[in-house]
């Protein structure tokens, strides 16, 4: 449950360290964001000389949520932070190495780029 | 969770018995008909008990338990004592048998059709290959990725030119998939620096080089098989350069 405000941890090696979520992608006045879905974010930290800047507007893909995340044949998956992997307009991610284990539903939902790149699939 | 809810159950059980009991001292004899049914409930309640605990750290979600809980009228003392017995032998035996062991599924794949599958898998897999290099892409990859990742068997990894050449290739691929196998594949629709068409079994990329170096996804799967073309006798990429 990613809203306006909540701040998420970066899961990639494109230079941001910290996310603020300042808009949900999808209809329009949707409150809460769950995995595979698209926000716009600022950084509100980053790591020095690398592309990406503090106070930048991007968009992100969300890969993990502290909010359970519940499957048809009963599994429940709840990770221990909130976390978001940088992409850019086309939905290439913007860094190069995922960090830290996936939901398979992001397949599902057209980001198999990122399945990918991750080093473990849940 | 579930061996809680049994010794609460079986406290209830002695709680309504202790009761029970006191009920019939006050009683007249009016009541002898019930009285003994009552009796028969109280042993049954300290049958329960013994076989609770016999089987408190064996899995209580057995499919004879439940029956045990209908007792009261139709509940037979004999009966009742010689379902223990052989529920309990039976629970020892099957304990011995097969200890605490974490049963598969039984819906999974023998290995020989897991085999076929993978042999089908890289039949289309050669045959994409082929016909992006048709296209002329270049430095064709195909990795076999199915030890390292359980989400999918087969990866292609094409370079291409230009966009209009990513066009060319991944429409030529969805043609030949869909008329010879069809298979539709999710993932871009739209040529991007890095196309990717997910076909299942078998995800192609097709990237510009630049992006390719970027990604540098063969290093990522640097442990994945890779699977020789039969056709691809022309030089590597780095090497027409």
């Amino acid at each position: 449950m990613i809203q306006p405000q909540t701040h998420l941890n970066v899961a990639d090696n494109s230079g941001a360290r910290e996310l603020m979520c300042i808009r949900v992608i999808g209809a329009s006045n949707r409150r809460y964001a769950h995995i595979g879905d698209v926000i716009v974010a600022v950084i509100k930290e980053a790591v020095p000389n690398t592309p990406l800047e503090r106070s930048e507007v991007i968009r992100a893909v969300i890969v993990r949520t502290s909010k359970e995340l519940k499957r048809d044949n009963g599994m429940i998956i709840r990770y221990d932070d909130n976390a978001a992997v940088v992409i850019d307009q086309e939905g290439n991610p913007k860094g190069t190495r995922i960090f830290g284990a996936i939901a398979r539903e992001l397949r599902q939902l057209n980001f198999t780029k990122i399945v990918s790149l991750a080093p473990e699939v849940l | 969770m579930a061996v809680s809810t049994t010794t609460a159950l079986s406290i209830g059980g002695n709680v309504f018995s202790g009761q029970l009991r006191r009920r019939e001292l006050n009683e007249s004899k009016l009541f002898q008909k019930p009285r003994s049914h009552f009796r028969w409930s109280c042993l049954n309640d300290l049958h329960l008990l013994r076989f609770r605990t016999k089987t408190s750290n064996f899995n209580p979600r057995g499919s004879s338990l439940p029956s045990l809980y209908a007792y009261g009228k139709e509940a037979d003392d004999a009966y009742l004592s010689n379902v223990n017995e052989d529920t309990d032998e039976m629970f020892d035996d099957l304990m011995k048998k097969y200890g605490e062991v974490v049963f598969r599924k039984s819906d999974r794949k023998s290995p020989s059709a897991e085999l076929d599958d993978d042999a089908e898998s890289l039949s289309f897999a050669v045959e994409m290959a082929k016909v992006a290099s048709d296209v002329k892409a270049g430095d064709i990859r195909v990795l076999f990725v199915k030890p390292l990742v359980y989400w999918t068997r087969f990866f292609i990894i094409a370079t291409a030119f230009s966009r209009p050449q990513i066009d060319a290739i991944g429409s030529r691929i969805r043609d030949l998939a869909e008329k010879k196998y069809g298979k539709i594949p999710s993932g871009d629709t739209k040529p991007n620096s890095w196309t990717l068409l997910d076909f299942g079994d078998v995800v192609v990329h097709i990237f510009l080089p630049q992006q390719r170096a970027f990604y540098n996804l063969e290093e990522f799967y640097g442990n994945a098989t890779l699977i020789e073309l039969p056709s691809e006798n022309q030089p590597p990429f780095h090497a027409r350069e």
